[in-house]
């Protein structure tokens, strides 16, 4: 809180010492600051960009014109319509696009950009090509907001609020799965994270924060003509953001008031350097900087001042990792983790398996039939039927290419696939998205990693506690969340202790030894509080002492009554480990079954072994025992 | 009728300059997976460069073959300067870099130039009436040199080894690497082909549509659009793209308004995208987990 008190005396103090053409500029800063801000969300937590911002600051602008001027509508009333206004053109223009990975939203907003100067010029409502003017000043109980300090101060509490609730935003839930998808988004909707519907709301929470900067722009110009949507309007706007530095919602308004500097600079200069320069000269700094930016300083002022903080730091003494932690991360340094309940890893897993979720011991809570995925003439899954009950584990092993990951990846919804039914909990999920598949309590691990690589242990384990949680945008920005978050905490660190994992809680993860970010995965899987849990090579890159230690820990799952799948290369670990086993050769289920009935069966011997002398035969008593085993498997 | 004609006629002649720079967006897109905003601007500075020569004296003709290699050259020397130096290119950096470099190229023209809009003189040639239907000898001259040089990019990828090799190190870098293929001379290949095809619609459309420092905006969006119609990576697809695009635009500015001629590019990229983005999104990498 305190840094906003400062930010703000600092800037309500501005117009007391500086000119009046310092706190006309400083206006403009302000006011394209509140648009960064919202261009800052979008591009930092959604991890998407608007090359046409300037439209829904146009939008917001002509609203609030049209609703003062032609039908008299109270302005706090009017601002309120204009904010809407803008959001409701980012859902239309979200909705389609938002689904589509890439630059689509960014060229589409480019097109709105040039559309909406189109519409304005074209339109009487919006006074064509000379816009509307004669917009009243605002006026507060009697006090007009007239000259450029006071705008500045009318400004300063609007700017700041609006800072406060964005960088709330960042912290909360919303925005640390957002956070998780920048990093991996496939790991992320496997925890539960709606990616499109949370970068959806982000995007129009942006137009909304550019609509009302619109609406301060029409308050102090008093006109709102077209060029309020134009291209390099927007081009500031993104400028500022990457200036400030990208994720930061703090480097919006530092980066907005060094834009608006270099603008009033170039403005003067060039026209000196170049004579007879006119028009917008200020674009040549713009797209310098811009480079320059992109090439040398990629992570804008904010990098620069996280830079030589480190090194004044390192100067003055050497910091604590921990405290290095916490600074790379942004995230408040935190005494060490408190031991979670009983402390034993036993007593910490029964804590994060909700009980009351499990479903009965032996209910199929995974039902696959005719499975089968071809790319091209490849036949990576070929019609595979196999069953997995609360409380069991089913291991999945086969040779290479096998299509043992095929398969986990579409149970868990990362791919479709080409024929068969895939149902979890008794519901339909075959080609819907990981999301839906998490929200019926099925997670996953990576066989390549997929950790949250900018956030510690615990943050990556917080990710999961994401469908356990309800906090949406609007109390994330108003941070009315401190009940759910504690919760989440203590289901987290549980989590964490679970595997082993609380010394290492709050360092960043991709610090931690290969083998301590599979467990990471794992815990953070186990989170979830799944009832499927889906296990892609856990224990690789482990060592035997933590092979073991996963093997009771996995145990202890089962009987809790968590079905669990796995895939794994030691066979030896599987068996030992397993309740069942499936055998997957080339896409076909070859044998299903005990690991005693398994590891004796030829097809199995002949797939691992590859002897192909007796392969017809082979192959023929293969598909007699899978189709065998398979009915076993049914009935269960 | 000769109406709907005349409008689709010239609809095509624009939509051939839309189709040249839809190429250059394939081009880079297919070998980088770099979406490259500053695409319109080779269109731009050609055009004005053009202007700018034959104001020096120079023939014509002379001029443009002049401008295009030049042109090329800005357009390689900043894939090298700028563009290459970047190690992590994520979507999010590629469009800002891009943008940076498409802001820079515009403020120079800026004040080269100045803010006015002009055109070139137009070519060799003169108008004539088909069944009705008026006929600019410069709108051939578009046609002429889209066909010509469209055909000569899709035969280059498509049948010559330098230009297959170029699509094989955008789907595997590394292995291109391992048999001896650059991507540093892919992607540098890759930019000097968007410059040309950017520089030769600049000059052909300039008689017509004329050139100012701004004009890249537009083109390089409507460019982008016909280029998604082949989602990206289709040469072919984005040709013929442009010029339905081009007609398009022509039928809703002559039968509607000429203003709204500009939000039709717009419209187009978002139907497409609800009606089949299946067909239209961007070839996802596979995903490996």
């Amino acid at each position: 809180m305190l840094p906003f008190i400062l930010v703000g005396a600092a800037l309500a103090a501005f117009p007391l010492v500086a000119s009046s053409n310092l706190v006309n500029i400083g206006v403009y800063a302000l006011i394209y600051g509140l648009a960064a801000i919202g261009l800052s969300l979008l591009m930092g937590l959604a991890g998407q960009v608007s090359l046409g911002h300037a439209a829904f600051f146009a939008i917001g602008a002509y609203t609030q014109a049209i609703l003062l001027t032609k039908y008299q509508v109270p302005g706090a009333l009017a601002a309120l319509a204009a904010a809407l206004a803008a959001m409701v053109v980012a859902l239309l223009v979200g909705l389609p696009l938002l689904r589509l990975r890439g630059h689509f939203l960014a060229l589409a907003t480019l097109g709105l950009g040039i559309i909406v100067s189109v519409v304005a010029r074209e339109l009487d409502i919006t006074g064509g090509t000379s816009g509307i003017f004669g917009i009243p000043k605002p006026a507060i109980l009697g006090r007009v907001y007239d000259s450029p300090r006071e705008f500045f101060w009318l400004m300063t509490p609007i700017v700041v609020l609006g800072l406060l609730l964005a960088s709330n935003l960042v912290r909360s839930r919303t925005g640390r799965a957002l956070s998780a998808v920048n990093d991996s988004e496939v790991a992320a909707e496997c925890l539960g994270v709606n990616t499109f519907a949370l970068r959806l709301r982000v995007f129009v929470l942006s137009a909304g924060y550019a609509g009302l900067a619109g609406v301060c722009y029409a308050y102090w110009l008093g006109i709102v003509s077209p060029e309020a949507a134009g291209f390099e309007l927007s081009v500031q706007f993104l400028l500022m953001v990457v200036l400030g530095g990208l994720g930061t919602v703090w480097g919006a308004l530092v980066g907005a008031i060094a834009v608006e500097g270099l603008d009033e600079t170039m403005r003067v200069l060039v026209p000196k350097i170049v004579p007879g320069a006119t028009g917008e000269v200020q674009l040549i700094g713009f797209g310098v900087v811009l480079v320059l930016l992109i090439v040398l300083l990629p992570g804008g002022l904010a990098q620069l001042w996280a830079m030589t903080t480190a090194r004044w730091r390192r100067r003055t003494g050497p910091a604590t990792a921990a405290e290095a932690a916490a600074a790379a991360t942004g995230e408040d340094h935190r005494e060490p983790a408190e031991p979670a309940a009983g402390g034993s890893p036993s007593a910490a897993l029964a804590q994060v398996l909700d009980a009351g979720q499990v479903p009965d011991r032996g209910t199929v809570v995974l039902a696959v039939r005719g499975l089968t995925k071809r790319y091209g003439g490849v036949v990576a899954v070929d019609a595979v039927d196999f069953d997995v009950h609360a409380g069991e584990i089913l291991a999945l092993i086969g040779p290479n290419g096998a299509g043992k990951t095929t398969c986990f990846n579409i149970v868990s919804g990362v791919l479709a696939p080409t024929a068969g039914t895939v149902e979890v909990a008794q519901r339909r999920v075959e080609g819907r998205r990981p999301h839906v598949v998490a929200s019926l309590g099925a997670t996953r691990t990576f066989q390549s990693l997929q950790v949250f690589g900018s956030s510690t242990v615990l943050g990556n384990v917080k990710v999961a506690r994401h469908l356990r949680s309800r906090s949406g945008v609007l109390r994330g920005m108003l941070a009315l969340t401190g009940r759910e978050e504690r919760a989440v905490e203590s289901a987290a660190q549980a989590a964490v202790a679970a595997l082993g994992l609380s010394d290492d809680t709050e360092r960043l993860v991709g610090d931690l030894p290969f083998g301590r970010q599979r467990q990471v995965e794992v815990a953070r899987a186990l989170a979830l509080s799944p009832t499927l849990l889906l296990l892609d090579e856990p224990m690789a890159g482990l060592s035997g002492a933590e092979r073991d230690e996963l093997a009771a820990l996995l145990r202890a799952t089962r009987t809790a009554g968590v079905a669990v799948v796995l895939v794994e290369h030691d066979v030896e670990a599987v068996m030992a480990l397993a309740d069942r086993v499936a055998v997957l050769d080339d896409g076909r289920l070859i044998a299903l079954g005990s690991p005693a009935v398994v590891r004796t069966d030829p097809a199995v011997v002949a797939a691992y072994l590859g002897t192909d002398a007796e392969a017809d035969d082979l192959l023929q008593r293969a598909t007699q025992s899978a189709a065998e085993h398979t009915d076993d498997g049914v009935l269960g | 009728m000769s109406d709907l004609l005349q409008l689709v006629f010239s609809g095509l002649a624009n939509g051939a300059v839309y189709g040249l720079v839809a190429l250059g967006f394939v081009a880079v897109f297919s070998v980088r997976e770099i979406v490259n905003l500053a695409q319109g601007e080779y269109s731009a500075l050609a055009g004005l460069s053009a202007i700018s020569a034959v104001a020096a004296g120079l023939p014509l003709l002379l001029a443009c073959c002049l401008v295009v290699p030049l042109v090329v050259l800005v357009a390689v020397a900043i894939e090298r300067v700028v563009i290459a130096p970047v190690k992590r290119m994520t979507p999010l950096i590629s469009i800002i870099l891009t943008l940076g470099i498409s802001t820079v190229l515009k403020a120079v023209m800026l004040l080269i130039w100045g803010p006015q809009a002009r055109g070139l003189g137009p070519f060799p040639g003169r108008d004539f009436l088909l069944g009705g239907v008026s006929i600019r000898s410069q709108e051939l001259w578009i046609l002429g040199t889209a066909a010509v040089v469209g055909t000569a990019v899709v035969w280059f990828y498509e049948h010559t080894l330098r230009g297959k090799t170029l699509r094989a190190c955008a789907e595997q870098p590394v292995a291109a690497r391992l048999v001896g293929i650059s991507p540093r001379t892919a992607s540098m290949v890759a930019f000097g082909i968007a410059g040309f095809v950017g520089a030769v619609a600049g000059v052909v459309s300039s008689p017509i549509y004329f050139s100012s420092w701004s004009s890249g905006l537009a083109l390089g969006l409507k460019g982008f659009v016909a280029a998604t119609l082949g989602g990206l990576v289709s040469l072919r697809v984005a040709l013929m793209g442009g010029l339905v695009l081009g007609v398009l635009e022509n039928l809703v500015a002559g039968y509607v308004d000429t203003g709204y001629r500009d939000a039709v590019a717009f419209l187009v990229l978002v139907l497409v995208l609800l009606v089949r983005p299946q067909g239209l999104v961007l070839q996802p990498k596979a995903l490996r987990v």
